[in-house]
């Protein structure tokens, strides 16, 4: 009864632990997909396209250019776009087109000019020249926004509303092909790195090297000084509770407990001991078995002979 | 075209696409320099498990042969065998899961029990910013000369992985260089350790270090990596891998994970990463100017992290009470050429005091030091990349 009772209970408790561990994957699974799709930016409106960017059907429309500023793919299936607050889930981003999934730090562009029928990037609704166009875009839950814009009424024909960095929140800019402008990058990065910015940046400040040795070492030296301080209070938290359990000991037990061996104590007086015992017990162990030598004839071949095996490795 | 004529044509054919035929002078240079690696490791005894894979790794790499024809058989042509198993060493996976391994196999108790001996890993790792700050008055670009710098930290895998990353173009000839340095320890570090040290610091003895609970040995990897990492993110492939294994080894309930991280999965990253570094020495793409530079201020790094290693020991002493002073001959072991570098403190211990034995101390800078390289790789990964 008690054996079933601990069989029962044992099942039960493997019950809750698997339930457990299912909970933590889809809470971590869900966790991981909110951080994916956070990394999608509105990067670039075209509102009036005229003269620019053309789409596979050879027509020219307004777009809406997305960005995923993570380092990681994504996939931006069944997330929503819309230029309505009041309805989130008016576009919705079919499954199963190849080009919803997005690679690292990329673009893709959705046309919009109403022309749902030609294919996953063609959304639903137009975007209006000359008022603000709000443009917004919600996840699978069509709760959760995740980006939004207000492209400003002051576009004219060919201008586009760009972030001035890709992904980045600091500000919007009109771009257009006319002088004075910064160009409009359909799918295109919108502030294109010219080879290694970083050590570019320390080649102009830090000629010589010696500020990044400085800063470096006094990192290195900061993060193996933590950890030295750290241990050294484990340490000393470790001595006082062993300490303290000594002492919990002694008294639980009313005994002096010594650590340390008497001297007298060496090993070859207690060898002594210990062989005096035996000579005087005449104690030992009684073996069952009788170890003999007998010659064991076996048919020899070349090809059986461990000797000539190819397997022996050669040993310096 | 008659039967003698096409035969002729063919031969002719079959003939440029020969080793013979396409063989320059700087494949025989290379193929000479993978027999010498061949040749150190198995008759000097200098680093085998690293030279011999890296050296034979150089003759599969340098046998010439019509890199236009299309044979997907060169490290650096996409699609081929040599190539995939370069992924490892390109996208820098190959150098995690050697720390993996390593974390495995080191036992951090000297480090644990005396802390303070983590600060001289920390000074050698001068040699990396010495010779970065070398590299740039050479005329590299930062990250190229951060990625030169690196052989200082004397970490194979951590100079792959940063090289990866900062300047893939020198990868080559910075593994090559690392890992011949690291096999060069015990002719390059005694010199300078004696240089720098009296006779009388030579002798100094170090008490027995304390003996370290399991619970402290389970903590300090995860301590560790939280630390480090929180000052270093840059840091989590390497040092994440390090103190993984670690605790794998330490927590006494993953024997078996262990066992496998420290030897099958170890020897299995070293055999694939020695050789194909080695064959990514290509005479084309080895055998420059830059080259030369790169094993030049390679040496140097060594040399300041050893010099600093040990100068910074000394200057430590100043500050130590009599009964607590520690032999600068461990100061060299501030490099992080595990263990070989604690090993020569300990030779050279033994030759001026037959009764000083430095191993168990100089293995906690020694093992800091590897600590103190990935943690200066993050640095340089997050400053250049």
């Amino acid at each position: 009864m008690i054996g079933l009772t601990t069989k029962t209970f044992n099942i039960t408790r493997m019950k809750r632990n698997i339930l457990l561990l299912l909970v933590a994957i889809a809470v971590g699974s869900l966790t991981l997909s909110a951080q994916g799709r956070r990394s999608l930016r509105i990067n670039e409106v075209m509102v009036q396209n005229e003269n620019d960017y053309v789409d596979d059907y050879g027509q020219r429309g307004a777009w809406i250019e997305l960005f995923n500023s993570s380092f990681a793919p994504l996939q931006i299936s069944s997330i929503f776009i819309t230029d309505d607050p009041n309805e989130p889930t008016k576009y919705q981003v079919p499954l199963g087109d190849v080009r919803t999934k997005l690679h690292k730090r990329s673009h893709i562009l959705f046309w919009a000019d109403g022309y749902k029928t030609r294919g996953a990037t063609h959304l639903n609704f137009k975007l209006v020249p000359g008022v603000d166009n709000w443009i917004g875009v919600y996840d699978a839950d069509g709760i959760t926004l995740i980006d939004s814009v207000t492209v400003p009424a002051s576009l004219t024909a060919d201008q586009s509303y760009a972030r001035r960095f890709d992904g980045d929140s600091d500000g919007w800019e009109i771009r257009s092909s006319e002088e004075g402008f910064n160009p409009v990058t359909p799918a295109g990065f919108n502030h294109v790195k010219e080879g290694n910015s970083k050590a570019a940046m320390f080649a102009e400040q830090d000629e010589h090297g010696f500020g990044m040795a400085v800063i470096a070492m006094c990192v290195v030296f900061s993060a193996l000084l933590l950890l030295s301080v750290c241990f050294y209070i484990i340490s000393k938290i470790g001595e006082r509770t062993a300490s303290s359990n000594k002492a919990k000991a002694q008294a639980h037990t009313g005994e002096m407990v010594s650590t340390e061996r008497p001297s007298h104590d060496s090993g070859e007086e207690i060898a002594a001991i210990v062989m005096a015992l035996h000579d005087h017990l005449d104690a030992h162990d009684t073996e069952s078995t009788i170890l003999t030598i007998n010659k064991v004839k076996r048919a020899y071949s070349p090809w059986s002979s461990k000797l000539y095996n190819m397997r022996q490795l050669p040993h310096k | 075209m008659s039967f003698s004529e096409f035969l002729l044509q063919n031969l002719q054919q079959f003939w440029e696409l020969t080793g013979f035929y396409n063989a320059t002078w700087q494949h025989f240079v290379m193929l000479g320099v993978g027999l010498f690696f061949i040749w150190l490791a198995i008759k000097k005894d200098f680093e085998p498990m690293l030279l011999v894979p890296i050296g034979f790794g150089m003759l599969i790499g340098n046998i010439p042969f019509n890199t236009e024809a299309g044979l997907e058989i060169g490290i650096y042509e996409e699609g081929s065998v040599l190539n995939i198993l370069y992924n490892g060493v390109s996208a820098g996976w190959y150098p995690p899961l050697i720390f993996l391994g390593i974390g495995a196999m080191t036992d951090f108790s000297a480090l644990i029990a005396n802390p303070k001996l983590m600060l001289i890993g920390a000074a050698a790792q001068f040699g990396i910013f010495g010779a970065y700050m070398v590299a740039l008055l050479l005329g590299f670009a930062p990250d190229q000369a951060g990625a030169i710098a690196i052989i200082g930290g004397a970490d194979g895998p951590t100079a792959i992985f940063l090289s990866s990353k900062l300047a893939p173009n020198l990868m080559g000839a910075i593994a090559v260089s690392a890992y011949s340095y690291m096999a060069l320890v015990p002719v390059i570090q005694p010199p300078i350790m004696r240089l720098l040290t009296t006779k009388h610091e030579r002798v100094i003895k170090m008490k027995p270090a304390r003996a370290v609970s399991q619970n402290e040995k389970i903590i300090f990897p995860i301590v560790g990596l939280l630390l480090t990492c929180f000052v270093v993110p840059s840091g989590i492939p390497l040092l994440g891998m390090l103190f993984f294994g670690n605790l794998l080894r330490e927590c006494g309930v993953c024997t078996r994970l262990a066992k496998t991280a420290s030897n099958a999965m170890t020897d299995m990253v070293t055999i694939l990463l020695g050789m194909t570094v080695g064959a990514s020495t290509q005479a084309s793409e080895f055998l420059t100017a830059q080259t030369i530079g790169i094993f030049a201020l390679g040496f140097m790094a060594f040399i300041i992290a050893s010099t600093s290693g040990v100068l910074f020991v000394k200057l430590f002493n100043l500050f130590l009470p009599s009964s607590k002073k520690i032999n600068p001959l461990i100061g060299n072991a501030g490099v992080s050429a595990v263990p070989m570098s604690a090993r020569i403190s300990n030779n050279l211990g033994l030759e001026y005091d037959p009764s000083n034995y430095l191993l168990m101390h100089a293995m906690g800078p020694n093992v800091a030091g590897v600590i103190g390289s990935a943690v200066a790789a993050g640095v340089l990964l997050g400053f250049l990349a």
